[in-house]
């Protein structure tokens, strides 16, 4: 059981008190009626299923409710950040030099 | 005293005799013997039959890691466990132990024609003897090898005991309490951090038990480690025995599984039998210690062949002698201290055969002064012996050449291959190992989790070495939270440290396909077996265990592993690193479903969510049924009814007067905002912006991918503010979905939302006296039809109770929606009832519901959809708000296979004969005469008997159903096929007449 | 073993753990972000903890409000302080955007108390209790269930459960308060 920390609530919980939720920025589209039926494919379905560092969100469902997003190596199941939903993702070179 | 106790020797109280059964027959022991040491005790070392062959077996071990000595520990019906480890089990007055595999008895037992039969049963056999012809598998092999094969019996009565689980936070948590393990601890807990320390064994000491000769610090070992636990306790350290690390997870997650109960004569009240820690330690510090290895010659498993370790802890630790003429079989050191410890007390070694040739002097030496015979430079070949060990055939080998044999009599066979550290959790933590040349093992290398190696767990040997280590470990582990410390250095006096070679099988002068020289005791796996494997092909280690199953065994290979490496090894011509070892995988020994269950079980099993008004609703005599979490009353049957006649008359009753219904369970979420209609305008299907506060609408929410996720009515309050309903089992997941959007997706708008589910309770009432019944009780609202239409929504109160009241209808009947605070509901619902009885209010369940929504063709989402389905394909186009710029779904349902022609569409569906009920979930075909495989076109989604609609009706989801009305399709059943025509969703009061509320005081 | 949950009282009491049903309160769900935080904390007469996890009382001591998320407080209030919470939320609108919601209904509260009070909660609940400091409170989980948790002081805890998980909880902290009096015997 893994241990995240929540960017809202500031704290390192286990894993039971959160829920995963897919991959991360991933925008809904402003305009989604001007999607092609190609563009539309890809957002809706096309996830990277990443081997390494995957930009991910997740939920604290059992805790402040916030969504939020992480970066979790799927390789060692290890979290290299979390931070909030919005905030823009951090680079993978800035995160691997400190993975604490 | 039995014959083979030693007076003064053992930690095990001779003053309290216990008596308890192995093999139907008494035996005694001493209170703090195992069920292994009191048979040892008496001379008993046959405990067992392995598994494939049936052969006769003895503990080789005195720990957990104990392949053969497996008994079924029973105390009355529901209690039993198989593959109990005899070496573990403690015993107490009337324990009841059975040996296993065996029948008719241990001493005689039939299936040992296997053993005669033994070159027939070589790696593999069964993958070559039992794969043709194929049908013959289901039938014969399968079922004939399933009854032979096995390890013990499971009870099959219900398990009376309880189990518990526990979460604990710990700063540091040392798995072992052997000498690093303690020093550890100690190291830790004076740095202030809190500590936790377990150990598998009964007590505390790990191999201080077993050498009792030794001296810590000035004081014998025994009065140390009794000082040491008084100095843990003192500093808060939770030491917990009879608890076995059981695996390491992710991010120091460690499961803990601790036997409470097992060891005792009388089960206290309270206490659970066992119970699973799941604990999580900053760090770990891993001192578990090392395994013997066995040595791998013809006969190396005949009972009396024993580690020469576990001798020492039978002898030290429970003051049993194991024979009282022993052989000792060596290439380590150790062992001959066994030699000698056995020979003071009161046994006669026939020999030390070491297969060195210059074993170490000063061991020979203090051989010599005992009057030891020696044997160095030689090797074991066979031993003989039905029952129990007889003689061991021993050779000098000389430049590999093995000399002339003799036979050297014996009573038990002490061995030692050696040692190998005990490194099954930290391969959990996805560990690396690092091979080790000169020790020819594998020791732990890096991990990925805070988590250290502290002892002879990392190839350390001897108690000075380990002790100063453990402080050292400790001491590491406090500086890396912060903490100093100091590792203590702790004189030790009386040590016994050594080294060793190590072997694969041992040279022979025989053809070594006919040597029985067992690897895996438990999966009865030879060298043979092993070498044979390769022959054929395989080359991979992972390869090698599955074709022969070596360390497949409930014992996860503690003592076979690193033997069967190394035969592989030579066998593949590689080195062992190049090779790899198996994965360990959790659990650690075999650990009861009980203790992962926990409180899981029975009535507590899984959370059952009830209503405020469920105990009214169970008083009443109403039959339950699950939906979702919930548990809903489906029918309240009066005395004689069955289902069908009670849902017949719910139905009736509420079609011609009222009926009453607890739909409490509906998902609600309220949203308030000053932007909650912009929100609910970019969620639902349906357009918002003109409903006015006070009226309700029916809204149909889509996945972005377009299919309907969930529906339900939804009520403006106020400008600001929704009262939204969702299906039972949908609440949780629609307002996931819903915090979703808002939270990530549309972040800027002011609106909030908060599950209110069980802040009502909500009883709908359906019938054509509703209104009746309701005029007197409601005040703040006129009902009537021009005041407060059909979909219309108020706050007002009911029966003198707060209340919004809905006036919708899931039946095609008048009806209304009262919703009251939760705590209210069982008030409301009496007050109606009694109120209602004159008119003829009747109670009706969740079946009645499903047969008079689907007379009037209202949809179930996930039970007439079911992922796939757009509003299209339900029918509920006039849902869909064409004129929003967007919604969430609206794009998705442009997509091309969403617009496509042969889309599965729900229709109505009347079976030709007109009584045949159809059964949901059955499919659909076009033409019934094409030959098998069909072609099936849909399924039926719900099916009812129908009072209102005089005969059986069913809603189904079939490949352009929309365009086939009147068409016949077919459903084949196992026993026939039914034919049945294709028909539109309502099948009552197509016109919605009966919606209308009659006039106050008007004709009802 | 389900404790009877329909009147306050004491459930289950051990020489570990103390296990009751607390007397029902107002319950008051409020959301609100930014600019809208100031004006509400003036009108309710408290300020509005600003760390997740943090409490705030009125003066009157009537009411007590608890941060659970970044725009989401409880409130509890006598029942008889409800009324003129929501007058007062109102009033605010639609100048400062919140959302307050009655949610007292939809709760019941237990409360655990004695020697043994934060071990107990060890049986179902996944986070250390030592991580709330008393005055504090978090919304967590207990036995797969959402919880809000208040801790009282180091040996007394309030857990708000919505009404139908309540049996399931109360009968497992029944459970742990005889199991773990057993353990001290």
């Amino acid at each position: 059981m893994l241990l995240i920390h929540c960017p809202y609530c500031d704290e390192t919980l286990p894993e039971l008190e959160f829920a995963h939720a897919g991959e991360a920025h991933v925008a809904r589209p402003e305009n989604p009626s001007a999607q092609s039926d190609a563009e539309w494919e890809e957002f809706l379905f096309i996830r990277r299923n990443v081997k390494g560092p995957h930009y991910e969100r997740w939920r604290h469902t059992h805790g402040c409710g916030r969504f939020f997003n992480a970066v979790r190596d799927t390789v060692s199941d290890r979290f290299l950040a979390t931070y909030p939903a919005g905030a823009p993702r951090p680079s993978l070179a800035s995160l691997t030099g400190e993975s604490e | 005293m039995s014959r083979f106790r030693v007076p003064g020797r053992g930690r095990v109280n001779p003053d309290r005799p216990v008596t308890f059964r192995f093999d139907g027959r008494p035996v005694q022991g001493c209170e703090g013997d195992t069920v292994a040491s009191a048979l040892l005790a008496n001379g008993i070392h046959l405990m067992g039959r392995s598994f494939k062959y049936h052969r006769p077996r003895g503990a080789v071990a005195a720990g957990s890691e104990e392949p053969n000595a497996l008994i079924n520990t029973r105390r009355g019906p529901g209690r039993a466990e198989p593959n109990t480890r005899a070496t573990m089990q403690e015993i107490w007055p009337g324990l009841e132990a059975r040996p296993q595999n065996c029948w008719p008895r241990l001493s005689f037992d039939l299936g040992a024609v296997n053993d005669r039969a033994y070159m027939l049963f070589s790696a593999g056999f069964y993958y070559k003897t039992f794969m043709w012809p194929r049908s013959f598998w289901d039938k014969l092999y399968e079922p004939v090898i399933r009854a032979a094969a096995g390890l013990g019996v499971s009870p099959s009565e219900e398990d009376p005991d309880t189990y518990a689980s526990r979460y604990l936070h710990t700063d540091v948590l040392v798995v072992g309490a052997g000498p690093a393990g303690l020093a550890a601890a100690r190291t830790a807990a004076e740095a202030g951090l809190r500590v936790v320390l377990v150990d598998e064994h009964a007590e505390a000491g790990g191999t201080l038990l077993s050498e009792p000769q030794a001296r810590i610090a000035g004081l014998p070992a025994w009065d140390w480690l009794t000082a040491e636990l008084a100095a843990l306790k003192a500093l808060g350290v939770r030491v917990m025995t009879r608890t076995t690390a059981i695996g390491y997870y992710h991010q120091n997650m460690i499961g803990l599984c601790q036997r409470l109960t097992d060891h005792l004569a009388e089960l206290p009240a309270d206490t659970p039998r066992e119970r699973m820690w799941r604990l999580r330690a900053a760090r770990v510090v891993l001192a578990q210690g090392a395994l013997e290895k066995p040595l791998v010659f013809d006969g190396n498993d005949r009972p009396g062949v024993m580690l020469a370790g576990a001798a020492q802890t039978y002898l030290h630790r429970f003051g049993v002698r194991v024979g009282d003429r022993p052989v000792i079989l060596t290439s380590h050191d150790s062992a001959w201290h066994a030699a000698f410890d056995l020979q003071d007390a009161g046994a006669k070694v026939a020999a030390i055969v070491d297969t060195r040739a210059a074993p170490p002097a000063a061991l020979a030496g203090e051989a010599q002064a005992r009057g030891i015979r020696v044997l160095a430079g030689f090797t074991a070949t066979a031993t003989s012996g039905r029952l129990r060990v007889r003689s061991v055939r021993v050779h000098p080998v000389s430049a590999g050449t093995v000399g002339a044999g003799e036979e050297i009599a014996c009573d038990c066979l002490l061995m030692s291959g050696g040692w190998t550290p005990s490194l099954h959790l930290f391969s959990h933590t996805k560990g690396s190992l690092a091979w080790d040349e000169d020790r020819t093992t594998f020791l732990p290398a890096d991990t990925p989790e805070d988590c250290v190696i502290a002892g002879a767990g990392r190839g350390l040997w001897g108690i000075a070495a380990t002790l100063a280590d453990g402080a050292e470990k400790g001491a590491e582990v406090a500086a890396s939270l912060g903490r100093g410390a100091s590792a203590p250095a702790l004189p030790v006096e009386g040590d016994r440290t050594g080294s060793g070679t190590s072997h694969t099988e041992l040279a022979t002068d025989r053809s070594p396909s006919r040597a029985r020289a067992f690897v895996d005791f438990q999966n009865d796996v030879t060298a043979k077996d092993l070498r044979l494997a390769v022959r054929e092909g395989m080359r991979s280690i992972e390869h090698v265990k599955r074709y022969t199953t070596n360390g497949m065994a409930t014992d996860q290979g503690k003592m076979s592993n690193i033997n069967g490496l190394n035969i592989a090894a030579d066998a593949l011509g590689r080195a062992q690193p190049k090779v790899g070892l198996t994965t360990f995988r959790p659990p650690y020994t075999p650990t009861s479903f009980g203790a992962f269950a926990g409180y899981h079980r029975g009535g507590h099993f899984e959370v059952t969510r009830r209503t405020a008004i469920d105990p009214l609703a169970e008083a009443a005599g109403a039959v339950f049924e699950p939906v979702g979490q919930w548990r809903r009353a489906r029918y309240f049957p009066r005395p004689g009814e069955d289902m069908d006649t009670a849902v017949a008359r719910e139905c009736r009753a509420t079609r011609t007067a009222i009926g009453m219904f607890d739909a409490s369970t509906l998902g609600k979420i309220e949203v308030v905002g000053p932007d909650a209609v912009e929100f609910m305008n970019r969620m639902y299907t349906n357009p918002w912006t003109k409903l006015q506060p006070g009226r309700c609408r029916y809204g149909l929410l889509l996945g972005d991918d377009g299919f309907i996720r969930d529906d339900g009515v939804i009520g403006r309050l106020a400008h600001d503010r929704f009262h939204v309903t969702t299906t039972t089992g949908g609440a949780a997941r629609v307002l996931n979905m819903m915090e979703d959007y808002l939270q990530t997706e549309w972040p800027e708008l002011d609106v909030w939302l908060t599950s209110t589910t069980e802040q009502w309770s909500t009883i709908a009432l359906n019938g054509p006296r509703v209104a009746e019944l309701l005029r007197p009780l409601v005040e703040g609202v006129t009902l009537t039809e021009e005041a407060f239409p059909h979909m219309s929504v108020a706050e007002c109160t009911v029966a003198g109770m707060p209340a919004r009241l809905f006036r919708v209808s899931f039946t095609g009947e008048t009806g209304f929606e009262v919703n009251v605070p939760a705590p209210m509901g069982p008030a409301l619902w009496q007050r109606l009832a009694e109120a209602g009885a004159p008119l003829g209010l009747t109670p009706y369940g969740t079946e009645a519901m499903h047969v008079m929504r689907a007379e009037k063709g209202y949809i179930i989402v996930g039970q007439d959809t079911d992922g796939t389905v757009t509003p299209a394909d339900a029918g509920l186009t006039w849902a869909v708000g064409k004129a929003k710029p967007d919604f969430v779904g609206k794009r998705g349902l442009a997509r091309p296979d969403l617009t496509a022609p042969g889309r599965r569409q729900l229709v109505g569906l009347l079976t030709e004969d007109g009584t045949t009920l159809l059964e949901e979930g059955a499919q659909i075909v076009l033409d019934p005469a094409q030959p098998v495989p069909m072609k099936m076109v849909g399924h039926v989604t719900s099916a009812y008997r129908s009072e209102a609609a005089g005969r059986p009706i069913a809603l189904a989801l079939v490949e352009g159903g929309h365009g086939r009305m009147g068409e016949t399709v077919h459903i084949p059943m196992p026993d026939r096929t039914i034919a049945a025509t294709i028909t539109g969703c309502v099948f009552h009061d197509p016109e919605n007449t009966r919606l209308k509320l009659a006039a106050p005081g008007g004709d009802a | 073993m389900t404790p009877d949950l329909s009147a306050p009282g004491p459930l289950a009491e051990s020489a570990a753990a103390k296990l009751s049903l607390a007397v029902p309160c107002a319950r008051l769900s409020l959301r609100a972000r930014g600019a809208a935080v100031a004006p509400l904390s003036a009108a309710l007469g408290l300020t509005l903890p600003e760390r997740i996890g943090t409490r705030a009382s009125t003066a009157a001591g009537d009411t007590e409000a608890l941060r659970l998320g970044p725009d989401e407080w409880v409130l509890h209030a006598t029942p008889a302080a409800l009324p003129g919470l929501l007058a007062a939320c109102a009033a605010l609108s639609p100048e400062h955007p919140h959302s307050a919601v009655d949610i007292s209904g939809r709760e019941l509260t237990l409360v655990l108390e004695g020697p043994r009070a934060a071990e107990l909660l060890t049986l179902g609940m996944p986070r250390d209790p030592d991580s709330i400091a008393p005055g504090e409170g978090r919304r967590t989980l207990f036995d797969g269930v959402s919880v809000v948790l208040w801790r009282e002081a180091d040996t007394r805890f309030r857990m708000d459960i919505w009404h139908s998980f309540a049996p399931h909880l109360a009968s497992l902290l029944a459970t742990g308060c005889a199991e773990l009096a057993a353990e001290t015997a």
